[in-house]
């Protein structure tokens, strides 16, 4: 018969009776509260409310200094009591982080530990469950592995044949180990050979759980890898690439995780062509599992393809777009899963154009553009990154084939989502998507694109600007001069002014390439950086003296050298900022980018001097003679062989312009 | 002869016409090419205690083992706590089957969703089977709603389960399948194999396999040749192929 309803089991009454100084009693409630919470992560939270993890830990703590005479009633109240307790314990901790903190904060976690030198089984099995539930999660206490005295008991912990024992010690493995150290420390241990011993001899639990920890003490780490692997001549990594073909999903998974570690950290291993069709073809496989695992495999995927053309190339014809998109056409699935398929495709059209046509031949597209309305922000920023690799081709790109409403007005309403990880993501496929030679950009423009990227160039949140202002780059590039004129409005020069001296460097550098772009092409165009008084011509001098990185003075430069092509106005504001902007040391930052180990920014200055001194203008000797003084001429005398074409092409240029006005 | 043996001989031999490109075979000479066949009785063995062992027939199983020698691949006690807990579901104890399974393992409904949801939507059909509307009304509300909330996937079912208690006649109703004892036996051995897996075990018998196997390779036989078939696999008797 079912049992009577809640009425006698009220969470509040359990409690009290947990209180109780009858044994029996607290046992019997220990195990009525356990049952309630196993599998009901609402009722955890509830019992979490009124304390039952501190009162539960307390019991624990009490019952296991009870010393045990010969009276086994006693004896056995008290291993009940344990292992209830324990079991409770563990329960809250399971896949529930907050119940992970309140087992913590109520310094259970010694007590557990203690629980494993206990002489009962079931008693040392329960508090090893316990704990192996808390290093589940990223709460859990850091295991420091270079004391040696830690180091023994991790050892104790593997060597043991109960299976929960040795699970613990790989659980701690896999959270804990992190550093390069840590992982040699281990491998010097030997917990390597244990795991391996575990992998060929042990149960299912205990091979999954050391495939997970020898993936945690491999990755990025060629050295372990290499003494691992050792010099024997027969095929190293055996036991895992066997456990492959296993009959067992999830242990497939987790061995072809740990093989793509391998690969990723050392490239010279599993270099047959043979292991790694067939690692793609099991992870393809994969995608048909209902459950977790299925969800988990196109993450694996992407990891072992992602900026790998020739594993992309491998992928591609083992049918992998066919086959994702297979998946993502059933629907209806864990949007975990849903973001892992996108993020995949992503991966797959990165870098081949084979890859792009095949996506696009199969109206994977509009599988795609529907994502980004979907109601989990991963999926829509999956949705986003997998439109950014798509629109890398150049073909449909030209033909104008993204610029339509399907894709582009959802995109441009990514731009007010809540998440700034979608604003980014948008952005980056949009500054794909507005590389449009057809000048078609009006639909962009029609659904408030344009505008919504000006707003977002001010956001709060740095990679939200760059990104905004990278688009806008984009979008202005060879674009015509209406088009220009509409975006520096809408920017303004003082908003543009301001973003040049922004304080992070990639707004900075996205900027100026802005304004490349704006005042490339025509001459007109040019006036934009002497609006409101230069504010914009001034902000790129200061920003190029003061230059952080290389990136910022090539777009700065050529920025400068768009303006030095227009008329002697322009040429003789453009030597201004090179020389008004000097330091004590009385040295222009020209020097410093013409000595530069960056070979285009060596380039991009040379161009802006050539434009300065073209023998067209008027006032190219009286610059002459300002580059001569301030010893560029002589730095440029030395440069006439440089290793970088372009730079000694353009230098000769130069000097042969000066000579032209019978310099020396 | 066990039929066993035939069974399995019939397939191994089957497998070997397929390569050949003979037409008809007589009875004469296919059963003189299945005596030719060998197979192992460790291994028949084996596979009718790995039958014992899944399905949960501990005595039979122990029996097996004095009497064949043949080990059991898991502790027969472990055995009997996993009957016992097929054994509440069935009778409709589910309660008492959450008590024993969290006892063997309280891992088991702490990281499946899919079945500590079907058996609390047990609960709730036998509440509603033994006529406690009020108690299964709060039952509803107060255990399996929030199942629904946790988890999106589980909504279509609790509907339709919750949708019992609408009904005057229960037995009549659309759902009324969800308080035959068949859902009870679906419970059950979705428990089963739950405790299987947990315990590294593989959750269904080779036997099946071995004979869905033999089906199948006469389907494909039957493409190429006319032969003896195995028609009833109950009591494995080769029937005359007709020409």
């Amino acid at each position: 018969m079912p049992s009577a309803t809640v009425n006698n089991h009220r969470p509040s009454e359990l409690l009290s009776r947990l209180a109780s100084a009858e044994p029996e009693v607290k046992v019997r409630a220990l195990r009525e509260v356990k049952n309630q919470i196993i599998g009901n992560r609402t009722k955890k939270l509830s019992f979490l409310k009124l304390g039952a993890v501190p009162s539960v830990a307390g019991i624990l703590a009490d019952s296991i200094d009870e010393v045990t005479e010969n009276d086994n009633r006693n004896n056995n109240n008290t291993n009940n009591i344990l292992v209830q307790s324990a079991a409770a314990l563990g329960s809250f901790a399971c896949g529930f982080d907050a119940g992970v903190q309140a087992v913590l904060d109520a310094g259970a976690f010694p007590n557990l530990l203690r629980l494993l030198a206990n002489p009962n089984e079931k008693v040392v099995d329960a508090g090893a469950r316990a704990l192996r539930m808390i290093y589940q999660s990223k709460l859990a206490p850091k295991y420091d592995f270079l004391q040696q005295k830690n180091m023994e008991f991790l050892i104790s912990l593997l060597s043991s044949e109960k299976e929960n024992v040795s699970g613990l010690g790989a659980s701690i493995i896999t959270r804990s180990c992190e550093t390069n150290l840590e992982q040699k420390t281990l491998f010097d241990a030997g917990i390597l050979r244990k795991l391996n011993s575990l992998l060929e001899g042990g149960s299912l639990s205990q091979r999954d759980a050391s495939l997970e920890s020898l993936s945690t003490i491999f990755r990025n780490n060629p050295e372990v890898i290499s003494k691992f692997a050792g010099p024997e001549i027969g095929r190293p990594f055996s036991s895992i690439i066997d456990l492959t073909k296993d009959r067992y999903p999830r242990t497939r998974l987790l061995a072809c995780m740990c093989l793509i570690v391998i690969r990723n950290a050392s490239p010279h291993f599993l270099q047959d062509i043979g292991i790694k069709t067939k690692i793609i073809h099991i992870l393809l496989e994969l995608l048909d599992d209902p459950g977790q695992v299925g969800d988990e495999a196109p993450f694996a995927f992407s990891s072992l393809i992602a900026q790998k053309e020739d594993l992309q190339k491998l992928a591609l014809e083992a049918n992998a777009i066919d086959k994702l998109h297979h998946h993502l056409q059933k629907g209806s699935f864990h949007p975990r899963r849903f973001e892992g398929i996108l993020l995949a495709l992503a991966d797959m059209c990165s870098k081949l154009e084979s890859c792009r046509s095949q996506f696009l031949s199969l109206q994977v597209l509009n599988l795609v553009a529907d994502a980004l309305t979907d109601y989990n922000s991963g999926v829509r920023t999956a949705a986003c990154v997998c439109l950014k690799s798509v629109t890398r081709s150049m073909k449909n790109l030209s033909a104008g084939y993204f610029m339509n409403e399907i894709i582009v007005i959802p995109l441009v309403q990514l731009f007010l989502d809540p998440s700034s990880s979608v604003q980014v993501a948008a952005l980056g496929a949009v500054s794909n998507i507005v590389v449009d030679f057809t000048t078609r950009k009006s639909v962009f423009v029609q659904c408030g694109g344009m505008k919504q990227l000006v707003q977002l160039s001010k956001s709060m949140e740095s990679s939200v600007r760059s990104n905004a202002l990278w688009a806008l780059k984009n979008f202005v590039f060879q674009a015509d001069n209406r088009l220009k004129e509409g975006v520096f409005s809408e920017l303004t020069a003082s908003l543009l002014s301001d973003l040049i001296c922004d304080p992070e460097p990639s707004v900075q550098e996205q900027a100026l390439a802005l304004v490349r772009n704006l005042v490339d092409g025509c001459i007109n165009l040019i006036e934009f950086v002497f609006a409101e008084d230069g504010l914009i011509l001034g902000a790129i001098g200061r920003q190029l003296q003061c230059a952080s990185k290389a990136e910022i003075g090539i777009q700065g430069m050529y920025a400068l050298c768009n303006v030095a092509s227009g008329n002697e106005f322009h040429k003789e504001a453009v030597i201004q900022q090179l020389f008004s902007q000097m330091d004590d040391k009385n040295q222009s930052f020209v020097i410093k980018f013409l000595q530069s180990n960056d070979s285009q920014l060596r380039t991009a200055t040379v161009w802006t001097i050539v434009n300065l001194t073209c023998p067209s203008s008027h006032g190219a000797p009286g610059r002459l003679e300002k580059l001569h003084n301030s010893g560029i001429t002589s730095q440029l005398k030395n440069m006439v062989n440089d290793p970088c074409v372009d730079v000694k092409l353009r230098v000769r240029t130069v000097l042969g312009q000066s000579m032209a006005f019978g310099d020396n | 002869m066990s039929l066993f043996w035939i069974a399995i001989r019939q397939l191994a031999e089957i497998e070997e016409q397929m390569a050949s490109s003979k037409k008809v075979i007589t009875r004469g000479e296919w059963e003189k090419r299945l005596n030719d066949v060998k197979i192992r009785k460790e291994d028949m063995n084996k596979l009718v205690m790995n039958f014992l062992v899944t399905e949960g027939y501990v005595e039979a199983a122990e029996k097996f083992w004095m009497e064949s020698g043949t080990e059991p691949d898991i502790d027969l006690a472990t055995i009997t706590e996993r009957m016992a807990v097929k054994k509440a579901v069935q009778c409709g104890n589910v309660d008492d089957a959450i008590e024993k399974v969290n006892d063997l393992n309280p891992e088991i409904l702490d990281t499946n969703p899919q079945l500590f949801f079907h058996l609390q939507q047990q609960r709730l059909i036998e509440l509603i089977r033994n006529g406690k509307i009020e108690a299964a009304l709060e039952f509803a509300q107060e255990e399996l709603a929030p199942r629904g909330e946790e988890n999106q996937s589980f909504l279509e079912e609790l509907e339709r389960t919750v949708s019992l208690l609408a009904f005057e006649d229960v037995s009549n109703c659309p759902v009324g399948e969800l308080l035959d004892i068949s859902q009870r036996l679906k419970t059950a051995s979705e428990v089963n194999a739950a405790i299987l897996t947990s315990q590294s075990h593989e959750k269904d018998p080779k036997l099946p396999s071995l004979l869905k196997m033999l089906i199948w390779a006469q389907n494909q036989l039957d493409e190429k040749a006319t032969y003896p078939r195995i028609n009833d696999l109950s009591n494995a008797t080769l029937e005359e192929p007709t020409v």
